[in-house]
């Protein structure tokens, strides 16, 4: 299936911790009205893990998040979660890429966040002082608070991560599903961003990110998924996966790889002129490695 | 000054001015939901559509608000079996529909010509031809209306603001949207007498909108639509008997100057940054006006 590298060593965790499974896909084809986008696609996230999602445009990666949300139409297969005892569902924290929200809503950050508590307010419309108060709490925590009256347009793309990052974790999830959180940010958020997860993903919140950034973010992760035209090219630790092999079969390119020790950089606008397979162990590698 | 309370002296326009107040409320509220969802068509289709429903439940001689609730639960239905697919073809089949049982209606009432009083009403609204069983029937409606938005609150707005996500944070959304559009016809059926099947769709849109220029908070946007529509209903009847025009169009009339009013508010504030109010301007550029 994949090609395997030879790992170098690291300190990253493992790919797979031995927690017990969180969701399972079995030969799971889906999409949505009468098309599959994901074909046969055999997957399975345990407790405690962070992994990423990668892919070209329209490959499918928000498709994944969504059936693992149970959002898609099931064409064959399965999708089996394992929620936390006496609950019929996974608890979910599912963050949408920028692109699909509304930024004209008129809704405050305040309003938004409480949207992800919206089962345990109970009946009442209002938010009682329990809920002000974990509002108030995880607004601080990411940094937001003095915002909680802002409209959602009025913030900043980091900003407005935290807040849609905060509807997701407002409800205690078993599992965050985030598609592409760090798009359209600066460095400095990029990573601030990606610092928070790991805080997170370190106090036990598993998480599973789709992102189009391979160098700042993919490679630091320790599990990776690759999809391309509608398959799981590859899965496993970062330096398994990322091989000029699955990378053409992902996004149907050449890309070089460039190794050194622990990190990984991958060229992803490859000149006509090089023409350089695989590892290459002397280049310089100008990567800075993110948390982790 | 006894002119001026000359109208309170007859019944019928008392009832009137509350039917006025009570839908301009209602449709406010209502269309809260509607405008944030981009579905001004549907509220404007809907209305034709239960126009022709109301025409042929008369001319065969059941009564309007049966005749209009059964056609109203099945137009609502396959617009949402239409909405679903979001290909192409959503939009072209609900404007068949709709306007297929408006012509209906209007080809039934040029054979029927000794009916055209009474679908005058239902195209232009007879404020004070309203029964006082009309009454309970808008007062039954606003209390459905205001207990569903009361106990689906939360579910109705993570619906409307994004389908998708709430449906990942466990809400049904396929059962939130489906009591939402059976509400919504059933606004449409109360407001028929009140505005005419030709009025309603501005009812739905003006208060919404107009409120969605004054504030940033969801929860301010409805109560002031709310207000803003019931007021317009109070003030928009009691012009009427004095100007002697149509009381729906005194009520849609008077919504657009609000509108203009807001709208000339927000433009001024737009000129000091930071209050928000570019934004606003931005916002409401995305609702259908009709
Ligand atoms: N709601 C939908 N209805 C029908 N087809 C859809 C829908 N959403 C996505 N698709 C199709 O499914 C395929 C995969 O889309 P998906 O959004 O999962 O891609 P993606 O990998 O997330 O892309 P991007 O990187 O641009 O976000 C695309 O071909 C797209 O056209
Ligand atoms: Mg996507």
């Amino acid at each position: 299936m994949v090609e395997l590298a030879p790992s170098a060593p690291g300190h990253r965790p493992p790919p797979h911790p031995d927690g017990e499974p969180l969701v399972q896909l079995r030969s799971l084809s889906t999409g949505y009205e009468r098309t599959p986008v994901l074909r046969d696609v055999d997957f399975t996230l345990r407790r405690g893990e962070f992994a990423g999602v990668v892919g070209p445009s329209g490959s499918g990666k928000t498709t994944l998040l969504r059936a693992i949300a149970g959002q898609t139409r099931r064409f064959a297969g399965s999708v089996e979660t394992h929620p936390r005892p006496g609950e019929r569902a996974l608890r979910l924290g599912y963050v949408p890429q920028v692109e699909a929200i509304n930024w004209n809503f008129p809704l405050t950050v305040g309003q938004a966040v409480l949207l992800g508590r919206w089962r345990e307010m109970g009946w009442r419309p209002w938010p009682r002082r329990h809920d002000r108060e974990l509002l108030a709490n995880i607004l601080e925590r990411l940094g937001i608070g003095h915002l909680a009256d802002r409209q959602i347009r009025a913030l900043s793309g980091g900003q407005q991560q935290r807040t849609f990052l905060a509807r997701a974790l407002i409800g205690d999830p078993d599992l965050l599903l985030l598609d592409e959180p760090t798009s359209g940010v600066d460095i400095k958020t990029r990573h601030e961003i990606m610092h928070l997860l790991g805080e997170l993903n370190r106090a036990g919140t598993t998480i599973l990110m789709s992102t189009h950034d391979l160098n700042a973010v993919a490679t630091h992760l320790p599990r990776l998924v690759c999809v391309g035209e509608g398959e799981l090219v590859a899965d496993g630790a970062p330096e398994d996966v990322l091989t000029p092999e699955v990378l053409r079969r992902t996004y149907g390119a050449d890309m070089l790889v460039l190794r050194r020790g622990d990190a990984i950089y991958v060229v992803e606008h490859l000149d006509d002129a090089m023409t350089g397979e695989g590892d290459s162990e002397e280049t310089p590698v100008p990567t800075t490695p993110v948390g982790g | 000054m006894g002119d001026l309370t000359e109208p309170f002296q007859f019944e019928f326009f008392v009832r009137g001015m509350v039917a006025a107040t009570l839908v301009g409320v209602l449709c406010g509220a209502v269309g809260v939901y509607v405008v944030l969802r981009s579905l001004a068509y549907i509220g404007h289709g809907l209305a034709h559509s239960i126009f022709g429903g109301a025409v042929v439940s008369f001319v065969s001689g059941i009564s309007f608000y049966i005749g209009a609730t059964l056609w109203g639960v099945f137009t609502v239905l396959l617009i949402n079996a239409a909405a679903r697919r979001r290909q192409i073809g959503g939009d072209a089949a609900i404007g068949i529909i709709t306007t297929c049982a408006f012509a209906l209606g209007v080809a039934l009432i040029s054979r029927h010509g000794q009916f055209t009083r009474d679908f005058d009403a239902a195209l232009f609204g007879e404020i004070l031809g309203i029964t006082s069983g009309d009454l309970a029937v808008i007062g039954g409606v606003l209390a459905l209306a205001a207990a569903v938005v009361f106990a689906f609150w939360k579910q109705l707005l993570f619906t409307t603001f994004d389908s998708d996500v709430a449906g990942t944070y466990g809400v049904p959304v396929p059962w939130v949207e489906a009591l939402f559009s059976l509400v919504l016809a059933a606004t449409v059926i109360a407001s028929l007498q009140v505005l005419g099947a030709t009025l309603i769709a501005a009812a739905l849109v003006i208060p919404p909108v107009t409120a969605r220029l004054l504030t940033d908070s969801f929860t301010r946007m409805f109560t002031m639509a709310a207000v803003l529509g019931g007021a317009s209903g109070l003030v928009g009847v009691y012009v009427s008997w004095f100007v002697d025009v149509s009381s729906g169009a005194t009520v849609v009339l008077l919504q657009g100057a609000l509108f203009v009013v807001a709208l000339a508010w927000a433009v001024a504030r737009s000129r000091w940054p930071g209050t928000g109010s570019g934004e606003r301007l931005a916002a409401i550029e995305g609702a259908t006006l009709d």
